[in-house]
């Protein structure tokens, strides 16, 4: 979607607000969230995309000046609504109005250790083979996508190289609509100069990891 | 069910925004209470999860890959060509480093990374990322004036050296491998981890050499 969260080369911001505070979290709740998302049972359906695809739809305002770890909890929010584990009501109260109970069995203190030592692979082994070799020039799709999807609008459109290809990964815009689709994955290489106007002779390059449903000839 | 329905959640977010408290920390005690009274979250697992970022999952463990891929070249070969079978050596891989790329500063290359479309990072190696890193400023200016973007973080890259910025926009993660300062030879493994700091490995610093002598 042509939202606020692709933020890309977006002009306008200012300076970094830069902070070396080593703690994890600032704030208890930051670290509550934290925690949160990474004990909850998930609902009916939620996929790490739609999640991100939830966050993404938060109205603009929100997006740019919400806390980070605030708006975890406006895309749960929204997740159980959407999901009808929960009605506006009880999210906004805090506690359920009805039987409570949706039936699921959350992580448990004594599961977390094992939970972080795994990690989750996006990889699939469809037999698909990739269209486009490294070193080949590609142009990125100029059109954007209705719905989610990892084409960052700065790219569109432009001419880049193949610095790799990573091989046959979960493809976000169908995982955001509940659909397990894979598909070949690149890192594709651009001169900052094919970017961006001021950046003509810079011999930097900006590297984008893309599907190949992204790329044309 | 979920219904992947974009225009419905926008409404919701418009109702969200209407009716939810204001204040963040309200937010948070509020959905973590209707989770636990659904049976969606058990909040001692809530806890434990914030005591192991607080106490042992941070900057720490990259710093010690960092360190033996400056020792030990068959090391630094492996981190190259399978960054994930690597940190396993460690016993580090967890939350989001299942495709893990390293990347390597050289006296011509320095790597920067972000995630222009959110935040993603290699939590399992790198802790919590930084409140910088998941900002609008950051996120906006990465890719469009990283020399400016290094400058505010006090580094400066020479007009030779080639900045590659690595969007994260799927799920490999990055992770770069900072240079080995000058006169560290005297140092061990575990010394040299001391030198090696999670903006380092993000690539907005250098890693520095400790300061020798008194005063």
């Amino acid at each position: 979607m042509d939202g606020v969260h692709d933020l890309g080369g977006v002009q306008g911001f200012g300076p970094i607000e830069i902070d070396d505070d080593p703690r994890p979290f600032k704030h208890d709740w930051e670290g509550r969230m934290w925690g949160i998302n990474e004990a909850v049972a998930g609902g009916p359906g939620w996929t790490l995309d739609w999640w991100r695809h939830v966050r993404e739809l938060l109205l603009p305002l929100d997006y740019l000046t919400r806390p980070y770890f605030d708006q975890w909890a406006q895309i749960y929010a929204a997740l159980l609504i959407d999901s009808h584990v929960a009605t506006l009501e009880e999210v906004v109260e805090g506690k359920p109005r009805g039987a409570g109970s949706a039936g699921a069995s959350p992580m448990r203190a004594e599961e977390v250790r094992a939970a972080a030592g795994r990690t989750e692979s996006f990889r699939r082994e469809t037999g698909a083979k990739p269209f486009f070799g490294v070193g080949q020039k590609v142009i990125v799709r100029s059109q954007g996508t209705v719905g989610h999807t990892r084409l960052p609008r700065y790219v569109r459109g432009r001419p880049g190289l193949v610095h790799a290809y990573r091989g046959i990964y979960v493809l976000p815009d169908a995982k955001a609509l509940g659909r397990d689709e894979a598909g070949p994955l690149y890192t594709i290489a651009f001169q900052a100069g094919d970017l961006w106007p001021e950046a003509a002779g810079r011999r930097d390059r900006v590297f984008v990891d893309l599907w190949e449903r992204y790329l044309e000839q | 069910m979920t219904t992947y329905d974009s225009d419905k959640v926008a409404r919701i977010h418009s109702d969200l925004h209407d009716h939810l408290p204001s204040d963040s920390a309200l937010r948070v005690k509020a959905l973590e209470s209707l989770l636990v009274a659904k049976g969606l979250v058990d909040s001692r697992a809530v806890d434990a999860w914030i005591d192991l970022y607080a106490e042992e999952i941070g900057p720490i463990r990259g710093a010690r890959v960092v360190a033996r891929a400056w020792t030990d070249a068959a090391f630094k070969a492996r981190l190259l060509a399978d960054g994930t079978a690597a940190i396993e050596e460690f016993g580090y891989v967890g939350h989001a480093t299942g495709h893990l790329i390293a990347v390597e500063n050289t006296p011509a290359i320095h790597n920067l990374v972000v995630c222009t479309l959110c935040s993603c990072y290699p939590f399992a190696i790198l802790g919590m990322s930084p409140g910088w890193y998941k900002s609008n400023e950051y996120r906006a200016r990465a890719v469009r004036d990283p020399r400016g973007v290094l400058a505010e973080f006090g580094v400066e890259i020479g007009a030779d050296v080639e900045v590659r910025v690595w969007d994260s926009t799927s799920e490999l993660r990055y992770l770069v491998i900072p240079q080995r300062p000058a006169g560290t030879e005297s140092l061990d493994e575990a010394g040299l981890a001391t030198l090696v700091t999670r903006n380092a490995m993000i690539g907005t610093a250098l890693c520095k050499a400790p300061r020798t002598g008194g005063g």
